[in-house]
C-alpha cells in the first residue's frame, strides 16, 4: 500500500480540523483570553491552519485518486442504531465529492486569510472565525459524507453558521431580522431533507448514498417522494424559486462570509445534493422536468432583478442566483458533468468578485450602466423587478401573518383556559392552614390535594406515631386492659382461680 | 475473604470503643480508616468477581450447628456484591460527615461500625439462619443510635422502629422454620432451602412466602407496613438516616429477591398482588411526600415511593425488571443518602426542618444550594442520573408484564417531580430573602460530592453495574421463564 492510498483514511480530519480550531478558539473566548489586538493573530492563525490542513489532506487524496483511482466509499464505524436502520460514520470519496470539496477547502482557506485583515479590530473578530470554522466543518461533511444523515448534520451546521453570520452585527434589528428570515426559509428546506431521510429509513433501511442511488431499489412512487424531499432541500439551500428572497437578505453579514456562503460555496450545496442524487433523479423524469422549469423561471427572475440593482452585492447575488439556476437546468436536462464543472468554475470566479466588492467603487472606471431601455419603458415589469416580484410581501401576507395570528389565538386559549385548568406553579390555595407551602392549583393539583388529604387520614390510622394515630390509641387502650388484668392476677385469690381454671381445662 | 469483610468493621469498632478518653480526636480517624479499609476490600472483591463465572463466588462454608443443619456460610453473587459496595460506600459517608461529632462519639462510631459489619453479614450470608442472625443484629446498633442520639421524640421512634421490625422478623423466623421443616433436606443453607422450596406444593409456598414477605415488607417498606419509617427517619440523627434509607431498606428488597429464588411458584401466583402493592406504595408515598412541609419527612415518604419502584421491578419477574430493581436499589441508596445528608446538615445549622422557615440558599451557601438541587433532581430521576436508568428498566420490565398499567408509575414520578421542584424553587432560586447559614464544610462537600459523582457516573455509564448484576439477575429471571 502506498502512503497516498492510506491518506484516504484521514478523510475524517477534513471536517474535524475546523471543529478542533473552533473548540480551541471557543475555549480561549470562554476563558477570557481573547481580548484586544494581541489575541487576533492566534485565532486567525489557528483557523487558517485548520483550513489549510483540510485543503492539504484533500489535495493528497486527490493526487492518490488521480494515480490510483478514487477511494470511493469508506465506512469508519457506527454512530447509533435504532430498529433496523443504522446511522454510520461513512465517507464517500468519488470524483464529484473530491472535486467540489477541494474547491470548497481552497476557497475556505483563502477566505480565512482574507478575513484576518478584513475584520481586524472588529468587535466580533473571534465570533466570526468560530462561525466560519463551523461552516467549513459543516460544508465538508455535506460534500464528503457517505450517507444522508451525516450530510444532514453538516447541512444544519451550515444553516446555523449562516444564521450566526447574517446576524453578525446583532445590535442592528435589520441584521437579526434578516438572519431569522434566512434561517426560517432554510428550515423549509431542512424539512424536505428530513422528509427524504425519513422515507429512506422507512423504505430502504439505510441512509448511505450508494444504496439511495442504487437503481431499481424503489418503486416509482417511492422514488418520486424521496427525490421530492431532497429537491425541496436543494431549492431552499440554493435559493431557487420560491425560496429566492432569503439570499438577498442574507448579504447583511460581513463581506467575506457573504463571499463564501452565498457567492461561492453554500449556495452550491443544493446543486451538489442534486448531483449526488442524480442517479435517483434519473428514475423520475417528471421531477427532472420540474427542475428545469424551476431553473428557467429562477433564471428569468434573477436576470430581471439584477438589471435594476444599484448596489454591488445585490447585483452580484442575483447574478449568482442566475448561474445557479442554469446549473439546475443542466441537471434537469441530465448534463451532470457540465453542471459540476460549471459549479467549480463559478465558485472560484464568484469568490473573487465578492471579495473585491468593497473596493469595486474605487476600481470601476466609470458609472455602471443604467437598466436597459426596454425595461424602463415597461413600467409594470420595471416596478416588479425593483420590488423583486413582491415575493417578500407575499410570504409575509400568506405565511407569516396567518401564523402570527394563529399563535396569538393559541396564546389567548392558553392563558384564558388551559392555564386555569392545568394550574400554575406557586398559585392556588394551601391544603391546610398550617402548611402554607403545600398549595395546589388547577384540576390535577386539586385532585392531588384531595388524594393527599385522604392518604394522610389513612396514614394517621395506620401508623403508630406520636401525633395521636389511631393504632397508637388502640394499643394504649389494650395496654390499659393488660395492666388491669395484671393487677388482678397479682392478688392471690385471682391467681389461684387462674391456676384452678388451667387445671380444669387440662383435665 | 468474606469473613475478613464481615469482621473487619468489628475490629475497628473494638479499637474505637477501647480508645481512652484523651485520644477522643482519634475516634473519627480510626473509624474512617476502618471504613476506608472496608471499602477498599469490597472494591478488591468487585475487581476479583467474575460476572460470567459461578453463581456464588468467594463461597466459604463450615458447619455451625450440625444437629440443626445450619452453616456459617458466606458467599456473594452480583446482586449481593452491588449491595455490599453500596454498604461500604454509605458507611464511609456516614463516618465522614460525623467528623465534628463530639458528644457520644465513642458510642456512635462503635455502633456505626458494628452496624456496617451486620449489614455486610446480611448481604453475604448464604445460610438463612446466619442471615437471620445478622438481620436481627442490625437492629441493636440502630436502636441505640436512634434512642441515644436522635431528636426530641427519639425514645418513641426507637421503640416504634424496634417493635415494628422485630414484629416483622418474627413472622420471617416462623416462615423460615416452617420452610426448614417442610423442605426435605433439613438444612438452613440457602441453596439447600431453595432446592427444597421449589418442589413444595403451592399452598405451602404461599404460606411461607407470606411470612417472609411480612418480614421483608416491613423493612422495605411496603404500603401498609411502613408505619415505623417516617417517625424513625425524622428522629434519627442524619448519618443514621443515611444508613437507614440507604442500606437498611435495601435489605428488605434483597431478602425478597432471595425469597423469590426459594419460592418461585408463590411469586408467580402473587405476581399481580405484588404489583398492586408496589403501585400503591409508589403513589401513596409520593402523594404523602408531596403533602409534607417538613423536609425530612418528605424525604422519608419519598423513600416509600422509590422502594415501590424496586418492588415493581421484582414483581415483573423478568430480567429487565429485576435489573431495574437492583439498579433502583443502588440509585435510591445513593440519592436518599444524599438528600438525608443535606437535610440533616441543614437541620444541624438551623434547627428547623420546616420548609417555610428557610430562605434562599444561593447567596450565602452555594454548595448547599448546588447539592440540594442536584440531590432532588437525581431523586426525580433526571436523565444522566442513576435513578433514570433504574426507573427506565423497571418501566420497560413492567410494561412487558402488565402493559399500560405502568402509567401509574408515571403518576408517582410526576408527583415526585412536583415536590422536588417545589423545594428547589424555595431553596435554590432567587426571590426569597437570603438564608443566613454557614455553607457546607469541605468534608461535608466531599461526602456529598462523592455521592454525586457516583450518581452521575452510574447514570451516564451504567454498563459496569448492569454487567455486574447481569449473571445473577439472569439466573433469577430464568426461574420464572423470563
Amino acid at each position: 500500500m502506498s502512503p497516498l492510498r492510506d491518506v484516504a483514511q484521514l478523510i475524517w480530519l477534513v471536517p474535524a480540523l475546523p471543529l478542533m480550531a473552533l473548540a480551541l478558539v471557543g475555549g480561549r473566548v470562554l476563558l477570557g483570553r481573547a481580548h484586544g489586538d494581541a489575541a487576533e493573530p492566534l485565532t486567525a492563525r489557528l483557523c487558517g491552519l485548520a483550513a489549510l490542513g483540510s485543503l492539504c489532506i484533500l489535495l493528497l487524496i486527490d493526487l492518490g485518486a488521480l494515480l490510483y483511482g478514487a477511494p470511493g466509499y469508506r465506512l469508519f464505524g457506527a454512530w447509533f442504531a435504532s430498529g433496523r436502520w443504522q446511522a454510520t460514520l461513512s465517507f464517500l470519496m468519488d470524483p464529484l465529492a473530491l472535486a467540489v470539496a477541494t474547491v470548497a477547502a481552497l476557497i475556505g482557506w483563502l477566505v480565512m486569510r482574507f478575513s484576518a485583515n478584513y475584520l481586524h479590530r472588529e468587535a466580533g473578530f473571534h465570533r466570526f472565525f468560530i462561525a466560519l470554522c463551523l461552516f467549513l466543518a459543516g460544508i465538508q461533511l455535506v460534500f464528503l459524507s457517505g450517507n444522508g444523515l451525516l450530510a444532514f448534520v453538516g447541512w444544519e451546521m451550515c444553516g446555523v453558521s449562516s444564521f450566526l453570520l447574517i446576524g453578525y452585527a446583532w445590535e442592528r434589528p435589520t441584521a437579526t431580522g434578516n438572519a431569522l428570515f434566512a434561517f426560517i426559509t432554510n428550515r423549509a428546506g431542512d424539512a424536505g431533507f428530513l422528509l427524504g431521510l425519513g422515507f429512506a429509513a422507512a423504505w430502504l433501511g439505510s441512509f448511505e448514498w450508494p444504496s439511495l442511488t442504487a437503481p431499481g431499489a424503489l418503486t416509482m412512487l417511492s422514488a418520486r417522494l424521496l427525490a421530492f424531499g431532497f429537491i425541496v432541500a436543494a431549492l431552499a439551500k440554493s435559493a431557487q424559486l420560491p425560496f429566492t428572497p432569503w439570499i438577498a437578505r442574507a448579504l447583511e453579514g460581513p463581506t467575506p462570509s457573504s463571499a463564501i456562503f452565498y457567492g461561492a460555496v453554500m449556495v452550491h450545496a443544493g446543486v451538489y445534493l442534486m448531483l449526488r442524487l442524480s442517479p435517483l433523479l434519473a428514475q423520475v423524469p417528471d421531477l427532472m422536468a420540474g427542475l428545469v422549469v424551476a431553473g428557467v423561471v429562477t433564471a428569468l427572475y434573477a436576470w430581471l432583478c439584477s438589471l435594476v440593482q444599484t448596489d454591488v452585492k445585490s447585483a452580484l447575488i442575483f447574478a449568482t442566483v442566475f448561474q445557479v439556476a442554469l446549473m439546475f437546468v443542466a441537471i434537469g436536462l441530465g448534463w451532470t458533468t457540465l453542471a459540476t464543472i460549471h459549479l467549480c468554475l463559478h465558485a472560484g470566479w464568484r469568490t473573487w468578485q465578492f471579495l473585491m466588492a468593497p473596493s469595486w467603487l474605487a476600481l470601476a472606471p466609470h458609472a455602471p450602466r443604467p437598466a436597459p431601455a426596454w425595461l424602463q419603458r415597461s413600467q409594470l415589469l420595471y416596478t416588479a423587478a425593483l420590488e423583486r416580484f413582491w415575493l417578500d410581501r407575499l410570504a409575509l401576507v400568506l405565511l407569516a401573518k396567518p401564523t402570527a395570528g394563529f399563535a396569538h389565538d393559541m396564546q389567548e386559549l392558553d392563558t384564558q383556559f388551559i392555564d386555569r385548568v392545568v394550574g400554575e406553579p406557586g398559585r392556588g390555595d394551601p391544603v391546610q392552614a398550617d402548611l402554607p407551602l403545600i398549595a395546589a392549583d388547577g384540576v390535577p393539583g386539586r385532585l392531588l390535594a384531595g388524594v393527599a388529604q385522604r392518604c394522610q387520614q389513612v396514614e394517621m390510622h395506620l401508623s403508630l406515631r406520636g401525633r395521636g394515630g389511631a393504632a397508637e390509641l388502640a394499643l394504649r387502650r389494650m395496654g390499659l386492659w393488660l395492666r388491669t388484668v395484671e393487677h388482678l392476677l397479682e392478688r392471690p385469690r385471682y391467681l389461684m382461680m387462674a391456676v384452678m381454671a388451667t387445671f380444669v381445662v387440662i383435665l | 475473604m468474606l469473613k475478613v469483610l464481615v469482621f473487619l468493621p468489628v475490629l475497628g469498632a473494638a479499637i474505637v470503643a477501647m480508645l481512652p478518653e484523651r485520644f477522643a480526636g482519634w475516634r473519627w480517624r480510626v473509624a474512617m480508616l476502618s471504613a476506608l479499609a472496608s471499602l477498599g476490600h469490597t472494591l478488591w472483591l468487585a475487581a476479583a468477581f467474575d460476572p460470567a463465572g459461578l453463581a456464588i463466588q468467594f463461597h466459604e462454608s463450615r458447619p455451625w450447628n450440625v444437629r440443626l443443619g445450619s452453616f456459617f456460610a458466606l458467599g456473594i453473587d452480583g446482586i449481593a456484591l452491588s449491595m455490599v459496595l453500596l454498604t461500604a460506600l454509605l458507611s464511609l459517608i456516614a463516618v465522614l460527615v460525623s467528623r465534628r461529632m463530639s458528644a457520644g462519639s465513642r458510642l456512635y462510631f462503635t455502633l456505626v461500625l458494628l452496624l456496617e459489619s451486620a449489614m455486610f453479614g446480611v448481604f453475604t450470608a448464604r445460610d438463612w439462619s446466619l442471615f437471620y442472625v445478622f438481620w436481627e443484629a442490625t437492629l441493636i446498633p440502630l436502636f441505640f443510635m436512634i434512642d441515644r442520639l436522635g431528636g426530641p421524640d427519639r425514645q418513641r421512634a426507637a421503640l416504634n422502629f424496634f417493635l415494628y421490625t422485630l414484629g416483622g422478623s418474627v413472622f420471617m423466623l416462623v416462615a423460615l422454620l416452617f420452610l426448614y421443616d417442610a423442605a426435605p433436606g433439613h438444612s438452613f443453607a440457602m441453596n439447600d432451602m431453595a432446592a427444597g422450596g421449589r418442589d413444595l406444593p403451592l399452598r405451602t409456598q404461599l404460606l411461607i412466602f407470606a411470612g417472609l414477605f411480612i418480614g421483608f415488607g416491613v423493612k422495605m417498606p411496603v404500603f401498609p407496613l411502613h408505619g415505623w419509617l417516617p417517625l424513625a427517619h425524622v428522629e434519627a440523627p442524619s448519618p443514621v438516616s443515611i444508613l437507614l434509607s440507604g442500606v437498611l431498606l435495601k435489605m428488605g428488597a434483597y431478602g425478597l429477591i432471595r425469597a423469590a429464588e426459594t419460592l418461585p411458584a408463590a411469586l408467580l401466583a402473587l405476581q399481580s398482588a405484588l404489583a398492586v402493592l408496589a403501585l400503591v406504595s409508589l403513589v401513596y408515598g409520593a402523594v404523602l411526600a408531596w403533602r409534607q412541609q417538613d423536609l425530612k419527612s418528605m424525604v422519608a415518604y419519598s423513600s416509600i415511593s422509590h422502594m415501590g419502584v424496586v418492588l415493581l421491578g421484582i414483581a415483573t419477574l423478568n430480567v429487565v425488571g429485576l435489573t431495574g430493581a437492583v439498579m433502583q436499589m443502588v440509585a435510591h441508596g445513593l440519592t436518599a443518602a444524599m438528600l438525608f445528608l443535606i437535610v440533616g446538615l441543614l437541620y444541624q445549622r438551623t434547627h428547623s426542618r420546616d420548609l417555610a422557615d428557610y430562605g434562599c440558599l444561593l447567596g450565602r451557601a452555594p454548595r448547599f444550594a448546588f447539592f440540594t438541587a442536584f440531590g432532588l433532581l437525581a431523586a426525580i430521576g433526571l436523565p444522566g442520573t442513576a435513578g433514570f436508568v433504574a426507573e427506565l428498566h423497571a418501566l420497560v420490565g413492567g410494561f412487558s408484564a402488565w402493559g399500560a398499567w405502568v402509567v401509574l408509575v408515571f403518576a408517582g414520578l410526576l408527583i415526585g417531580a412536583a415536590y422536588g421542584l417545589r423545594v428547589i424553587g424555595r431553596l435554590c432560586l432567587r426571590g426569597l430573602p437570603t438564608q443566613e447559614i454557614a455553607d457546607m464544610t469541605r468534608t461535608e462537600a466531599a461526602a456529598a460530592g462523592l455521592l454525586a459523582v457516583t450518581v452521575v457516573a452510574l447514570g451516564v455509564w451504567p454498563t459496569p453495574l448492569i454487567d455486574l448484576v447481569a449473571g445473577s439477575v439472569d439466573r433469577v429471571g430464568r426461574l420464572f421463564g423470563g
